[in-house]
């Protein structure tokens, strides 16, 4: 298989970036140090290349009913430039993926999808569009994608110049041109910081990228994009979310909007009792990792940890964990086991930190 | 990348350093180690008295991102441990080859050292990486 690479590749083997193979690209996982990119986060700045994710272009009259069909959050109802964050479902109510859609204008909605999954979305997509008056685009080539996340990025982006003083809130989008470039810019991130997520061609994401380094802008790669994420409870699809769980399993009741018209897993969700219960875990001592056991106090097992990492802020092992709903215990005791030692858990009704965004 | 490697020291493929003291060996991992596990931020060591054989493993070292197991480049007992590392495991970034040290083992077959590598050796074999 070709080892795909996006348009950035060069610059992050110029900066020694330790470089990781992730669905199918060869990705920078860490430039620095993993704790020294989630802190630039949290305090200042960090620029990610998320090139690799995939971008659909929906184009046409029922762009927006045929983008409301697929997805189970409410597509039609949102104004217009704004980015709405959804799991697609299958007829069943399992996950496929989670995506944002951003509503460009009445007949046009650029859908952002993870790397992982562009060709199992694309074929559900395309199967799914018949009756719908709209065409379907597959950009992932065309587009790259760069991610500024931290307080300070929109002073920085409007030193840059991307950015006027318009009003522009949190999940909304702006399309713009930039020396004849078009781009567009989303307030959106996967690190619960202020931030935006900027779409554009290859070489203009060459251009701001050498510029926002300039800058002071720290590059940041996907390890401290996992623990950023993780720190803040944002599910990661391939661990909170699979093939085998619906939205209701895995804490996005949110993003079901069940009272909406037919939706792609409707009538499944309407009946459907929830198997597993997520929940947020943390560790006084050790660390959680994906796959370990979680028990219940009498060491019944219950779960398996989903994701799990030593948080840079609170200096704590912290996880996520689906656990089967009719175990779950209604004293909220957990322990994780760890190399044959059970610990002792914390429970977390909220995230395990509250990022900055708008 | 330029490595730390100290020419007293014997090492192992599996990026543990040893230094002989008397009857006992003290054990820790390399510099090019903690490089590339980068920020370590949870080690855990056995017990004193355990008995270890060489190439098992006497416990783990934790990045953010990753779980490393520690193998012991010789058979013997344990009869120090560096507790202190569990308060600061960043220590091991820092000073991999002095604060740093993981386990002191009193030998149970003197031997075992021959097989371990010279600096020379074990510079020689990152190379190969």
């Amino acid at each position: 298989m070709t080892i795909l690479k996006t348009s950035l590749h060069e610059e992050h083997l110029l900066l020694n970036a330790k470089m990781a193979p992730f669905a199918g690209f060869d990705m920078p996982l860490q430039y620095s140090s993993v704790k020294e990119e989630v802190q630039a986060v949290r305090s200042f700045a960090g620029v990610f290349d998320v090139g690799h994710m995939g971008e659909f272009l929906v184009e046409g009259p029922d762009a927006i009913s045929f983008v409301d069909y697929i997805i189970t959050n409410d597509f039609k109802n949102a104004e217009l430039l704004k980015a709405v964050y959804s799991p697609l479902c299958r007829e069943d109510g399992t996950i496929i993926d989670d995506l944002i859609a951003y509503k460009l204008s009445e007949v046009k909605v650029l859908i952002c999808v993870n790397a992982s999954n562009i060709k199992k979305d694309w074929d559900w997509i395309s199967s799914k569009k018949s009756q719908f008056n709209c065409t379907l685009k597959n950009q992932s080539d065309d587009f790259s994608l760069l991610a500024i996340q931290g307080p300070e990025s929109e002073k920085i982006l409007k030193e840059v110049g991307l950015l006027k003083s318009v009003e522009f809130p949190y999940y909304s989008i702006l399309e713009s041109t930039f020396e004849d470039q078009n781009i567009i810019i989303a307030r959106t991130g996967y690190t619960g910081e202020d931030g935006f997520e900027i779409f554009s061609s290859h070489q203009f994401a060459k251009f701001l990228w050498k510029k926002l380094l300039s800058l002071g802008v720290k590059p940041c790669g996907l390890a401290s994009r996992d623990v950023l994420r993780l720190e803040v409870c944002y599910p990661l699809y391939g661990h909170e979310l699979n093939d085998q769980v619906t939205p209701l399993d895995a804490g996005l009741l949110w993003t079901v909007k069940l009272a909406k018209n037919e939706f792609i897993g409707k009538a499944a969700l309407l009946d459907y009792k929830p198997r597993y219960q997520l929940v947020k875990l943390s560790l006084d001592r050790g660390i959680p990792r994906e796959g370990y056991d979680v028990l219940d106090e009498q060491l019944n097992l219950i779960g398996k940890v989903t994701s799990g990492t030593m948080s840079v802020v609170t200096g704590k092992g912290i996880a996520m964990a689906l656990i089967e709903k009719d175990k779950n215990p209604k004293d909220k005791k957990y322990i994780i086991n760890i190399r044959n030692t059970n610990y002792p858990a914390h429970f977390h009704s909220k995230a395990f930190i509250t990022g900055g965004h708008k | 990348m330029a490595q730390n490697i100290p020419a007293d020291l014997k090492y192992t493929k599996d990026h543990e350093w040893t230094k002989v003291e008397g009857d006992t060996v003290i054990i820790g991992i390399t510099d090019f180690a903690q490089s590339a596990l980068g920020d370590i931020v949870f080690v855990e060591l056995p017990e004193i008295g355990k008995t270890l054989n060489a190439h098992q493993t006497f416990g783990v070292v934790e990045s953010i991102k990753s779980v490393s197991d520690l193998y012991s480049p010789i058979s013997g007992t344990v009869v120090e441990v560096n507790s202190g590392l569990q308060d600061t495991p960043e220590l091991c970034n820092a000073e991999p080859y002095g604060s740093a040290w993981m386990i002191k083992v009193k030998l149970s077959n003197t031997s075992e050292m021959s097989a371990l590598l010279s600096a020379n050796d074990y510079q020689n074999f990152l190379s190969t990486l």
